[in-house]
């Protein structure tokens, strides 16, 4: 195991440049994702990291050793891929030992390495059968099983669940959540899916046009998201511009078209700048009379989502924002309502 | 992300350095000789006598022989590209939308006479097409003939469509394909009949293929020697069997070089028409 | 199931004709027991095959086809697998240019490239006195149907595995020998058996090319039919036939024809 750091990382090509500025460190054993939309640079960093692009410049350090200039097959790594590039030529147990072999491990010791890794994915029985021949979830389990049996100091994953249904999909991530754990090993995962890296990951690193916006923990970046575009990212928001009317140690006042909103803060505006308060939609409260601080709206559509109840509402300023409530429908569609935010549960945004 | 990469890859282009060489040094150099070569002074007792000149191209531009021979070459190559549209466009239409369980035999079909040597195929259109043949035989039972249906332009052409022909069904065939059969029946729901629906859909759709295909026989028809040779017996005169005549029989290399190099240079002028021509028919294709 | 109009089933079926006869003709030709044109035909015989075997110019020419086609086959799959992979792999300006550098001799009129090496020999070697100026003819000529089919044999290989292989701890040289070849080899062989084919078919090339006094296959059945013809010429061509077919049929087998690219 080792730590994996990323200093000042940058990736160009001919005329496009995927990564800047790219700082990262993942520390011994964590688990971090790195999540953004499509084309967002995640999955460069990951392949420089991995060793299959090489850096336009910034250095890769696992532990001590620089390894930026390695090429992919001296740099103790273990890799699953999104289509899972298992060999088609070679059994499920070629598939595994391949790693050992290249490293000289041979005869009994890579089949009882071979057979531990598979009991640990849990797939037994299927070692001469072929990749085409396993479904997806199998297929997966193999790749991960390819990946671990060498040992590697770092498991790169790049979107590993994008091709399995939704069923199995959640059932992968708490496998390979539980499975990390359990090996202790440092992991970067790679994901443009919230939810996958909101379950899984120790942090997150939400990545934008080849840049870093914000590293933190799953709360931290849902609660308290460093800018506008990581909080549309993550779940959905609602957002009300306004002026900062006043600031205290860790709340801002901010002054909107729909009244006076006490958000929480993560850095000190000045009084009279304009801001936006992020407001999750479970977050607000929904009520028949009005109270202090409170906001008139009227609810323009409802929609019955199981365990939560969604209502799409229209405030003075003739926005339209979501609040979700839990338990039974109270409100029906044309209900003029008040909308409650309490402090801590709004977020201050710079504009 | 799509981008294949595997580290460090500069020394990959080094694996195409033998190819290159080959074909430059075989095909790319041998042309600019040749090409060099008919400007050179004809010389009936060697390869060419010193100097340059105009003279060969002037002879094959301004002999009305030659451009006879020209023009019989491209009109039949023209003849043949036609004919073997209106044979293929049907099979390659067929065969890309069959479900039998016989399609692969038949693709099959198609393409075995491709690998079936030339000559051996020019080899059965005598034992057929000769005035003592099996079709003249089968006339005669019937009190008709003989016709003469070799050794002149219309057994040539017999010959090159069959030798051509599955060059014009492949590319068409690969291009009905990959046309989402979800277009016809759109159409169809849009209130086209099954014939409409043909017109105004397939037929366009699969305009690359057609292209392709017929100046892929174009091209061929026009530069083919052995059928003409074969089937045309001496008596139809196109332009590869007159350059390999001037050739082999005369050793006049500059002028045979400047006549081989107007043939193809007339073949790329009427291509490059060609596709100016079906270019508004292609927007969007391609 | 998709219905065809009638008319279509039954002109595909002429058409199918039109091209399958003259094949079979030739091969009814060279069992008949008279003479070539003698219709119909006066019984069955396989004297004519014992004739062609008993040739010695049929003989020489077809040794002589079979060893041009196969040296050149293994020179075309030689360059062409390398230059396959350097297509498909590289990026960069040169890449297209490259393609068609590699595709020329398929794209050039056949006739006008033999006279160019035809040229080329005679001015800048010692002209036709050996089978060099013949191999280098036909593997140049062939070479596009390996690029090809591996081409097409690297692009349909799935995505990643090399780069997995590498992040396995393999260098680029065992991935190569363990993963790229194991996955193209199908490929290699069934375009090499295709360029052997179209080597061993070859007339135009051979016809400018061959070493003064010597003659392919083809050539010889040219010269037959140019000049007088028996049936001994049927037999050479149907066992020419069968031996096409038959390699047709082994890369079905084991690849599938569309493994083939023209």
């Amino acid at each position: 195991m080792s730590r994996v750091i990323i200093r000042r990382l940058t990736k160009a090509y001919d005329s496009v440049t995927a990564v800047t500025g790219v700082d990262l460190e993942v520390a011994e054993g964590e688990f971090v994702s790195i999540l953004g939309p499509s084309g967002c640079g995640k999955t460069t960093t990951l392949r420089c990291v991995a060793g299959l692009e090489i850096p336009t410049g910034g250095r890769i350090l696992f532990g001590d050793t620089e390894v930026t200039a390695l090429p992919p097959e001296r740099r103790s790594i273990g890799m699953v891929f999104q289509n899972y590039a298992l060999f088609p030529h070679l059994t499920v147990r070629r598939n595994i030992a391949f790693g050992l072999e290249m490293r000289g491990v041979r005869g009994a010791k890579a089949a009882r390495r071979v057979a531990d890794v598979m009991e640990m994915v849990q797939l037994p029985g299927m070692a001469h059968r072929y990749p085409r021949q396993l479904s997806g979830g199998q297929q997966q389990r193999v790749a991960l099983a390819r990946a671990l049996v060498v040992e590697p100091s770092v498991l790169l994953l790049d979107e590993p669940l994008a091709n399995l249904d939704a069923k199995l999909r959640d059932e992968m991530r708490f496998f390979i959540r539980s499975l990390q754990k359990r090996v202790g090993i440092t992991t970067l995962y790679v994901t443009h899916d919230q939810a996958e890296a909101m379950t899984m990951s120790d942090r997150i690193v939400v990545m934008f046009d080849g840049t870093i916006h914000q590293i933190g923990t799953p709360e931290e970046i849902y609660h308290r998201p460093a800018d506008r575009q990581v909080a549309e990212f993550i779940g959905s928001s609602n957002l009300i511009a306004g002026r900062v009317a006043e600031v205290r140690e860790g709340y801002v006042t901010l002054e909107t078209a729909v009244g006076m909103i006490v958000c929480r803060a993560g850095h000190r505006p000045a009084a009279g700048e304009q801001a936006m308060a992020l407001i999750r939609p479970e977050a607000a409260e929904l009520s028949r009379e009005a109270n202090a601080g409170s906001f008139a709206g009227r609810i323009v559509a409802c929609h019955f989502l199981g365990n939560l109840i969604d209502y799409d509402i229209v405030l003075g300023d003739d926005t339209t924002h979501r609040v979700q409530t839990l338990g039974e429908t109270l409100y029906a569609v044309g209900d003029e309502i008040a909308v409650s935010v309490p402090e801590e549960k709004a977020w201050l945004l710079s504009k | 992300m799509a981008a294949q990469q595997v580290g460090p890859r500069n020394a990959t282009w080094l694996l195409g350095l033998p190819g290159a060489a080959a074909v430059i040094i075989f095909v790319i150099v041998p042309y600019i000789n040749i090409a060099v070569m008919s400007f050179r002074v004809s010389s009936p007792s060697r390869a060419y006598d010193p100097g340059f000149t105009l003279d060969n191209y002037a002879r094959t531009l301004g002999d009305p022989l030659y451009l006879g021979v020209l023009w019989d070459t491209v009109s039949l190559a023209v003849i043949v590209a036609v004919v073997s549209l209106v044979l293929g466009f049907p099979v390659a239409f067929f065969l890309a939308r069959t479900r039998s369980r016989w399609q692969s035999l038949l693709y099959a079909l198609v393409l075995s006479p491709l690998l079936v040597g030339v000559v051996i195929r020019s080899f059965g259109w005598i034992v057929l097409l000769a005035n003592n043949g099996v079709i003249n035989q089968l006339l005669g039972m019937v009190g008709i003939g003989p016709l003469g249906l070799m050794y002149n332009r219309l057994g040539v052409t017999i010959g090159l469509v069959h030798v051509f022909l599955p060059f014009m069904i492949l590319p068409i065939m690969n291009a009905v394909q990959s046309i989402d059969p979800r277009f016809e029946e759109a159409a169809r729901t849009l209130g086209a009949s099954e014939r409409r629906a043909f017109f105004r859909v397939v037929l366009p759709l699969s305009m690359p293929g057609i292209q392709s295909g017929a100046i892929l026989v174009f091209v061929l028809a026009a530069s083919a020697y052995v059928v003409p040779e074969l089937l045309g017996g001496g008596r139809v005169m196109t332009t590869p069997t007159f350059v390999m005549q001037q050739l082999l029989g005369t050793f006049l290399w500059p002028f045979g070089a400047a006549l081989a190099l107007v043939l193809s240079a007339t073949t790329l002028i009427l291509i490059w028409l060609f596709t100016l021509l079906t270019k508004p028919v292609m927007r969007g294709l391609t | 199931m998709r219905r065809f109009p009638l008319w279509l089933l039954v002109f595909v079926a002429l058409v199918y004709v039109f091209l399958l006869t003259p094949i079979v003709v030739v091969v009814a030709t060279s069992v008949n027991a008279g003479y070539y044109l003698a219709f119909p035909p006066s019984g069955f015989s396989l004297r004519w095959y014992a004739a062609f075997f008993n040739s010695p110019s049929f003989m020489t020419a077809l040794v002589l086809s079979l060893e041009v086609a196969g040296v050149a086959a293994f020179f075309a799959a030689l360059i062409g697998t390398p230059a396959a992979m350097a297509y498909v792999r590289s990026r960069g300006p040169f890449r297209e240019p490259f393609r068609l550098l590699l595709l020329s001799p398929l794209v050039l009129p056949e006739i006008l490239t033999a006279i160019a090496l035809l040229f080329f020999f005679n001015l800048f070697f010692s002209g036709l006195r050996s089978l060099v100026p013949l191999v280098i003819g036909h593997t140049v000529l062939i070479v596009p149907f390996v690029f090809l089919t591996v081409t097409s044999a690297l692009y349909n290989m799935p995505a990643q595995v090399d780069e997995a292989a590498r992040t396995l701890g393999a260098t680029p040289g065992r991935v190569f020998f363990r993963v790229t070849l194991p996955l193209i080899k199908s490929g290699i062989i069934a375009g090499t058996m295709l360029a052997f084919i179209i080597s061993f078919d070859n007339v135009t090339m051979s016809l400018l090319l061959k070493a003064i006094g010597t003659s392919t296959l083809p050539i010889q059945l040219f010269d037959y039919l140019r000049l007088d013809f028996d049936p001994t010429a049927a037999a050479a061509a149907s066992i020419s036939v069968v031996f096409t077919l038959g390699i047709v049929v082994i890369i079905d087998r084991m690849f599938g024809l569309r493994a083939l690219r023209f």
